[in-house]
């Protein structure tokens, strides 16, 4: 217990330095467009992999409710609105702490086990501000960019089953998808998933940075990494949705 | 491309060596039990708050999405299909492939960067009867119970979020959610997670084994082994899915 609540001080002094050093310049910006290129780009296809058939698993059970009713217009809507609210963010995220969280964690243990961290001081660079702070930055960017990539295909995922297996009509589902549609779902899930971006940065950074013990040690750090970032943003998830959604009539 | 059709290919030699190792060594006694007990027991707590704060989300949500058509009460059966029959299931295998499958893969790849998997074969021991078959008979029955504890869970976080948050009669909440689904849904449920299970646990073990040199190694193997095994629990579970509910049997 008492490690723990160590632990949970020890994180809050990392994330404080971290912020410290992003107000004051230089920020580094290329190497921040860079580490958010790479981690986009290794994120996406694992993030369509996996929203596109959880599109389809929606269709499908999603159907066999709305036979009850008679109502399988409906369908599209229901999967436009659970994807964009709370699928693709959830899922996005896991995958973002899963791939990227991990390889920026092994990558920053890696360097501490290999004493690179100690030599970029040695040279007088800021090891926090030059390795940490853009991997951090760059999370909380790629993170809501690769949501908007899984919300799009989640709902071809449903849109594929629908329409092509279960022979639902195609305009139906492309008419209904936007009807009980509000601003704020759209946003929502940009707005949650930045948090997230940057609880998994500050995470993994974190774990990737205090790495001890050899390759041991890395491969603890990349373990803790998914996840404590896990358990933190889906406990997040439950009070942004509350806040964002709980007044929100569809 | 053509790398990827590589490793597909050598992750099913992987496979054939491993079936050829469990059938003419078996697996080492008293190991099982014990991998068993750590897959379950040190994953528990980290999937009992997963799952409690999905079901709080697939309350909210479900509310959120029944209240224009009139039909708050629902929520209980729309919690139950979406959480006994698809979520329950996923989540507990995301859980399981982050934490034991890491886990796992790191385990074996440090084993591998050390030599001790050389050492174990210079004994005369088969390091992947003695290392991976424990590990995979362990998960395989630890998954199913995990995830029934998780469909708990997520069954009684929902109802204490419609109850006392949404405030929804909590015995209409029962009468749903109890009509909606059927014995068999927990059984098809159990199928589900033994599939995962022998995915996390091969695909963990297969990136542990050919794991790279160095620190760097076990990170990237550790890596590749979560992501790669939640994206084939995820895929599958379409198949799963549709074999079990979509009217094929």
């Amino acid at each position: 217990m008492l490690n723990a609540l160590a632990a949970l001080g020890r994180f809050g002094g990392f994330s404080v330095a971290i912020a410290a050093r992003l107000v004051r310049r230089p920020l580094f910006f290329g190497h921040i467009l860079n580490q958010t290129w790479v981690t986009t780009t290794r994120c996406l296809l694992p993030v369509v992999a996996v929203t596109f058939p959880f599109g389809m698993v929606m269709a499908l059970q999603g159907l066999e409710i709305f036979r009850l009713f008679g109502a399988e217009r409906m369908l599209a809507s229901l999967i436009s609105i659970a994807t964009l609210r709370e699928i693709s963010p959830v899922l996005a995220s896991v995958l973002v702490a899963a791939q990227g969280g991990s390889s920026c964690a092994a990558s920053l243990g890696a360097m501490r086990i290999k004493e690179e961290l100690d030599a970029t001081e040695v040279m007088a660079i800021d090891a926090i501000k030059y390795h940490v702070a853009p991997r951090v930055v760059a999370m909380t960017i790629a993170c809501p960019l690769l949501n908007i990539a899984g919300s799009v295909s989640g709902v071809a995922g449903g849109y594929f089953t629908a329409v092509f297996i279960k022979g639902e009509s195609g305009g139906t589902f492309m008419a209904e998808l936007w009807s009980f549609m509000q601003p704020i779902d759209l946003y929502g899930g940009v707005l949650k998933t930045t948090v997230f971006g940057l609880l998994i940065g500050l995470i993994s950074c974190y774990h990737g940075y205090r790495a001890s013990g050899g390759a041991a040690g890395v491969g603890k750090a990349v373990n803790d990494t998914v996840v404590h970032s896990v358990v933190a943003f889906i406990t997040m998830n439950y009070f942004l949705t509350s806040a964002l959604f709980g007044s929100v009539s569809p | 491309m053509t790398n990827f059709f590589a490793g597909l290919g050598r992750y099913g030699l992987w496979c054939i060596q491993f079936l050829r190792a469990v059938l003419t060594h078996g697996p080492p006694k008293g190991q099982t039990l014990h991998e068993a007990f750590r897959i379950g027991i040190k994953s528990l707590p980290i999937l009992l708050i997963i799952s409690a704060f999905v079901g709080t989300n697939l309350a909210l949500q479900g509310y959120n999405a029944f209240k224009p058509l009139g039909g708050q009460r629902l929520v209980g059966m729309f919690v139950a299909l979406a959480g006994v029959r698809e979520l329950a299931p996923i989540i507990a295998a995301a859980m399981i492939a982050a934490k034991a499958g890491t886990e796992m893969a790191s385990q074996i790849g440090v084993m591998r960067i050390r030599e001790q998997v050389d050492a174990l074969e210079v004994m005369a021991v088969n390091p992947l009867a003695f290392l991976v078959a424990p590990r995979l008979i362990g998960i395989v029955l630890m998954l199913p119970a995990l995830t029934l504890i998780a469909i708990f869970v997520m069954m009684s976080a929902a109802y204490a979020v419609s109850v006392f948050q949404l405030g929804l009669a909590g015995h209409e909440f029962i009468q749903f959610a109890s009509e909606s689904i059927a014995p068999i849904d927990f059984f098809y449920g159990a199928i589900k997670a033994m599939f995962f299970g022998l995915i996390i646990c091969t695909v963990s073990c297969y990136f542990g084994f050919h794991c790279g040199k160095g620190p760097e190694g076990v990170g990237t193997a550790t890596n590749r082994a979560v992501v790669t095994s939640s994206v084939i629990c995820i895929v599958l579970n379409y198949f799963v899915s549709e074999l079990l509910y979509g009217g094929a049997l």
